[in-house]
């Protein structure tokens, strides 16, 4: 038995922890830059606002409707996941951590446990201790699991769990998950299950098996496997290492200015850097890339991106964001065109163990090796980015608009709450 | 057995003695006082706040005090507690029966209020440490 725990309207229930007054008020949580509105309360469900809006195309409703509008806090988020988390593998450390608000808990092993009982502790653990509300769908296969979540949060409210112990209840949820809701399926493969008359998950999983491969090829026999209470998705304990790392962000505001865009690019690829060092990898390669606003029509538009490979593998600062100006310098075009995004992407990520040194390479890198290591320490005892490049600057040129961003509660002793008593 | 002896010497200490004689200390070292610890039981529950106003300074609870709320405790009668009440945040003294329950300041210029069923009530956790800065205690005086 797998269980699927998911925070409920995560980013909102985030902000909200520490606003309590807007309980049962609208919020919603707007993307990076301030863009589109990633996360929304029921309240804010229910008044029609729909993922992925822009904000603004939706002022005047928000206005109208008092609806509390957040950036992004991802800093608060994050901690907030984590506690989540470690809570969770109290219970059961046999964990897998899917995404910032789901984990999938590995039951298999708890034969005389009452389940819906250690679900319901769980839950009420949780929304305890650190004040996230979740749902839990307990089920024999990850994909089960993953509806009995959705069936718990539609049918079953007010227990935030749903255990789908045995035949009967499974066809209950079955019949219930339309198949556009059933985890990994596709717009298309949808649109092709429709048109065969096939409405449900219940329907689906009466196919016959020959059908399914014919139709859904191997994905679909997998997931109709699944559907039959047949694990057959793979557990992924410790997060696979990334084979590509990318970090890129709109512009807070758009420019033409070689300087201001040298800046973000350095910042970008500073950060690769201390990722790639942080998990121990290296990259072959590094990919710059910039884009103009297409939105805007009236400006002359202009996209490129460029890779270069590195002479050696690296994950040292000075040498990725070397590669990415040299990158930059290439495909950047002055004058009319007005730049929206940016970013760098570094390639071909392996660990740093397995390097292999060229032969023609002079640069002795011991020396930039032990400066990287005193800055990341410094950095990690002063704060991020206390030390850095002189290319990548303090004023921070091309912040992100976060007009309406809460405090680090949890992570900043300057931000924390502060209380009127 | 002499070769877990050779490694347990190496690892008590992590500096080496060239010459002279190595440090009598070295059997008994033990890890300083981390407060973290001390005053943290449970951290994935404990978050920290600070306060403004007088209501509680006779609970020693200055302005600008820092309070450990700890959300995993139970609230019982008369602990100090962090408390939503209609959507705003207080710390208070709880008080509390099988019948009623009250929110009580430590500080006799403030009226002790007395949670009805009109009222939005929840505890948000139990203040388990207050952190105060001698200089912010003079309005204690």
């Amino acid at each position: 038995m797998y269980a699927l725990i998911d925070c409920n309207n995560f980013y909102a229930s985030c902000e909200r922890l520490f606003q309590p007054k807007l309980n049962h008020k609208p919020v919603v949580v707007l993307s990076n830059n301030d863009g589109c509105v990633i996360a929304r309360s029921d309240e804010a469900k229910a008044l029609g606002i729909v993922m992925g809006t822009p904000a603004y195309m939706s002022e005047d409703l928000f206005k109208k409707n008092d609806v509390h509008v957040f950036s992004s806090n991802y800093t608060l988020y994050g901690d907030l996941s984590e506690r989540v988390m470690k809570t969770l593998s109290e219970f059961i450390p046999k964990m897998e951590v899917y995404s910032i608000d789901e984990a999938f808990l590995d039951m298999s092993e708890l034969y005389y446990t009452d389940l819906l009982e250690l679900g319901i502790k769980i839950r009420k653990t949780v929304i305890q201790n650190v004040g996230i509300p979740v749902s839990i769908g307990i089920a024999p296969t990850k994909t089960l699991a993953k509806m009995a979540n959705r069936y718990a949060k539609k049918k079953y409210k007010d227990v935030g769990v749903f255990y789908a112990a045995d035949e009967r209840l499974i066809n209950e949820m079955l019949a219930f998950t339309e198949v556009e809701d059933i985890w990994g399926i596709g717009r298309q493969y949808a649109v092709l299950l429709r048109n065969n008359g096939i409405n449900t998950a219940k329907d689906v999983a009466d196919l016959p098996p020959d059908w399914v491969r014919r139709n859904l090829s191997v994905v679909g026999l997998r997931m109709w496997n699944e559907l039959r209470g047949v694990p057959s998705i793979e557990w992924e304990f410790v997060p696979g290492r990334k084979k590509n790392i990318c970090t890129s962000r709109s512009l807070g505001s758009l420019s033409n200015n070689y300087s201001i865009i040298k800046e973000a690019i350095s910042n970008h690829a500073a950060r690769c850097a201390l990722k790639l060092r942080n998990e121990g990898s290296v990259c072959q390669a590094v990919n710059v890339f910039i884009s103009t606003n297409p939105h805007k029509v009236e400006h002359k538009q202009y996209s490129h991106s460029i890779t270069l490979q590195c002479e050696t593998a690296t994950n040292l600062t000075k040498e990725i964001i070397g590669y990415a100006l040299k990158g930059l310098q290439i495909i950047f075009k002055k004058n009319d065109y007005f730049y929206m995004k940016c970013g760098v992407i570094v390639y071909n990520v392996i660990p740093e163990t397995e390097v292999q040194i060229n032969m023609f390479d002079t640069t002795n890198r011991t020396k930039d090796k032990t400066l990287a290591k005193v800055m990341d320490k410094v950095n990690n005892l002063m704060g991020k980015d206390t030390i850095r490049m002189a290319v990548q600057r303090f004023d921070r040129r091309y912040k992100l608009r976060a007009e309406h961003l809460s405090k680090k509660y949890t992570t900043n002793i300057n931000e924390i709450l502060k209380v009127k008593i | 057995m002499k070769e877990i002896l050779t490694e347990t010497a190496i690892s008590s200490f992590d500096f080496k003695v060239p010459a002279g004689f190595p440090s009598p200390a070295a059997d008994y070292s033990e890890e300083r006082i981390d407060l973290n610890k001390t005053l943290i039981k449970h951290p994935l529950s404990t978050f920290l706040i600070e306060c403004e106003g007088t209501s509680m300074v006779n609970a020693f609870i200055p302005p600008k005090a820092k309070l450990l709320i700890d959300r995993s405790i139970t609230p019982k009668n008369g602990d100090i507690v962090l408390a939503v009440l209609n959507g705003e945040f207080t710390v208070k003294y709880l008080k509390k029966n099988d019948f009623k329950c009250w929110l009580i300041p430590a500080n006799k210029k403030y009226k002790e209020i007395e949670i009805t069923q009109e009222m939005e009530f929840t505890v948000w956790g139990v203040v388990t440490s207050v952190i105060i800065n001698p200089n912010d205690t003079k309005c204690m005086l």
